[in-house]
């Protein structure tokens, strides 16, 4: 699909540019970390032979390989979600934030963490150490489904109410976010308060098997969206006229973006940034088409994130920063510089 | 040849025969911390975590970060026989693969009165194979704590104490029921002022005002953070005007670590006796 869009190969440079980008974060983050490996005990786990550590396989197997998977997939999901909006809504500021997905999941993990002890006991009773990512990703696709419901009118979505019904929401759960931690004790004002920074940090393939499917199936669907989400640039007029379904694409965009952030946010808590500006950066390289921007986002939105979170866990190291606010520090003056560089060409 | 081959492996092994490994703990608590401290092991600390800064030789140490937000890898780098917690220690998943990773992980229950803080200082005692020494220690903070406790009792009356967290230049909190603060005062034959409020709330100025304390204690996060000029409401009282208050750090009162007896005591001079103030709310 990539070559198919480079048309006369006129991306492959910039591809092989971010494939060994993204081949190049994977060994950083696969082969940094607080606890010292040796290359060679590296090696040996890898070729699945005894390491001289005793601990290096459960390092590496255990810990750092999940949390590079994660990482990735969740920034691939998240860049290809904000991709996905802003073209739907034809708003450059337009990310996973906006219809209410982001302040669904946190609200719904918010309630889980403030009124586990109480009126959710049943819950956490029932749903064990999967109660909180399972509420947000439930709490995620619910807020998606309202704005989307609200925004239908006779079979057909408005773009501009499903925006408008997104901020509502968003005031909604932000409200009642804002309750439940005025109501929160101090331990769970602090959980909460990390929660919502993002973290990689307690990843595991417990986690990678609750948000890997929802999310691999947001990736494997989106480009299907690329052509008509071309088409909606011209207008929603003419999405109908060049023969794409255009009530179809939006319902299956607005899934896609669901489903994934929704999993994306329960397993990693609010990680911002990605979603607004990966896009943005294919886009000013690239050229605006979604056959480009979408795989291109997914690649770069994955590198970008594991690469803040390789850097996370090493500059305060032995402690860990907060994966959302390495990623503001490391992608807002890149973005602030293209975005400069760009005034004076 | 041989001999001298023997000789030359003898000296080799003995000094690390005799120099057992020395236990390596990360401590991630701060009154675990002092704890270890108090007891005179603190060779033994590799690491400890951000809520750590008593005594100040804890900012030589490497900070493994918050209690809350334990990284495997970061704790795991400090290669720790032991790791020393509370409860409050958290992500779990990172706890119980530091476990797997041969770590001997010990979550200490929180201590809010001073019997529980004592018995806590045994079980650090305990995992650190310093029985006797927290034992001692135990013996003589509990003998300064019944000290302190009697004379409390001794007043006679039950003053009712208004307790501030300040805890950053805009967050001024008031401690309601249910906290380490309330606590605190019930350990010194004292009482919250604040009665209608559950955990650390947004002081309200009315509220302050309202309470009509018989004493003010404020702990601030750092030192200096509590500005009285911007709390007018606080000077106003009477117990502040007469000089039933005090300032100290939050960790020192709040933490429930060696240093107990000392919050107690300190906390203890500024209550009003029975017969000074009068305070009659019907």
């Amino acid at each position: 699909m990539i070559r198919d869009a480079a048309g006369r190969f006129g991306h492959t440079p910039a591809l092989i540019i971010v494939l060994c980008a993204a081949a190049a974060v994977a060994l950083l983050s696969v082969a940094s970390g607080a606890y010292p490996l040796a290359i060679p005990d590296i090696l040996k786990v890898l070729g699945g032979r005894e390491a001289n550590d005793p601990v290096a396989s459960l390092v590496l197997l255990e810990v750092r390989m999940p949390r590079f998977l994660l990482g990735f997939l969740v920034g691939a999901v998240l860049a290809v979600s904000g991709a996905l909006l802003q073209g739907l809504f034809r708003n450059p500021l337009a990310d996973p934030g906006l219809i209410g997905v982001s302040a669904g999941a946190s609200l719904a993990a918010i309630m889980v963490i403030v009124l586990g002890s109480t009126w959710l006991g049943g819950w956490l009773a029932f749903a064990g150490e999967w109660a909180l990512p399972v509420a947000a990703f439930f709490g995620g696709s619910a807020t998606v489904f309202l704005a989307w419901r609200i925004a239908n009118r006779d079979g057909q979505t408005q773009v501009a109410t499903l925006l408008l019904s997104g901020i509502a929401i968003n005031a909604i759960a932000g409200a009642a976010t804002g309750l439940l931690t005025f109501y929160a004790t101090d331990d769970e004002l602090r959980s909460l308060t990390f929660w919502t920074m993002g973290s990689l940090g307690h990843a595991g393939w417990d986690e990678l098997m609750i948000g890997a499917p929802f999310m691999i199936l947001a990736l494997i669907v989106s480009p299907f969206l690329a052509r008509p989400l071309d088409a909606f640039l011209l207008g929603e007029s003419v999405v109908g006229h060049l023969g794409y379904p255009a009530n179809t694409v939006k319902k299956a965009a607005i899934l896609v973006v669901g489903l994934g952030v929704g999993a994306a946010v329960a397993v990693s808590g609010l990680i911002g940034f990605v979603g607004l500006v990966v896009p943005h950066l294919v886009r000013l390289v690239l050229g605006a088409s979604h056959r480009v921007v979408l795989p291109f986002s997914a690649l770069i939105g994955g590198t970008l994130l594991v690469a803040a979170d390789s850097l996370a866990r090493i500059v305060v190291a032995p402690a860990e920063l907060p994966i959302g606010l390495m990623m503001a520090l490391i992608g807002g003056p890149f973005f602030l510089g293209l975005l400069m560089r760009r005034k004076v060409v | 040849m041989r001999g001298r081959m023997l000789l030359i492996a003898l000296c080799w092994l003995i000094p690390a025969l005799v120099q057992a490994e020395p236990m390596r703990v990360v401590t991630a608590d701060g009154a675990i911390t002092e704890t270890v401290y108090r007891l005179g092991l603190e060779s033994m600390l590799v690491a400890v975590d951000t809520t750590s800064g008593y005594p100040e030789e804890t900012q030589a140490l490497p900070k493994v970060g918050y209690l809350r937000a334990l990284p495997f890898e970061g704790v795991l780098a400090m290669r720790p026989d032991v790791l020393i917690t509370t409860e409050q220690a958290a992500p779990q998943e990172n706890l119980e693969r530091l476990a797997k990773a041969g770590v001997q992980v010990e979550t200490l229950p929180m201590a809010w009165t001073p019997e529980a803080s004592l018995e806590r200082i045994v079980t650090v005692g305990e995992i650190l194979h310093a029985r006797s020494e927290a034992q001692d220690l135990v013996a003589e903070l509990s003998s300064e704590i019944r000290r302190v406790q009697q004379s409390a009792v001794n007043r006679g009356s039950r003053p009712r104490v208004l307790f501030i967290l300040a805890a950053g230049n805009h967050s001024v909190l008031l401690a309601g029921q249910d906290t380490a603060a309330s606590a605190l005062l019930d350990a010194v034959n004292a009482e919250n002022a604040v009665t209608a409020i559950q955990g650390y709330k947004p002081a309200s100025r009315e509220a302050i005002l309202a309470s009509q304390p018989d004493a003010i204690v404020i702990a601030e996060s750092t030192p200096g953070q509590f500005d009285i000029s911007n709390w007018q409401e606080v000077a106003h009282l009477d117990a502040w005007k007469s000089g039933h208050r005090m300032v100290a750090d939050s960790m020192f009162l709040l933490g429930f670590g060696p240093r107990l007896p000392e919050a107690l005591d300190a906390l203890n001079r500024v209550l009003p006796s029975g017969t000074a103030v009068v305070s009659d709310d019907s």
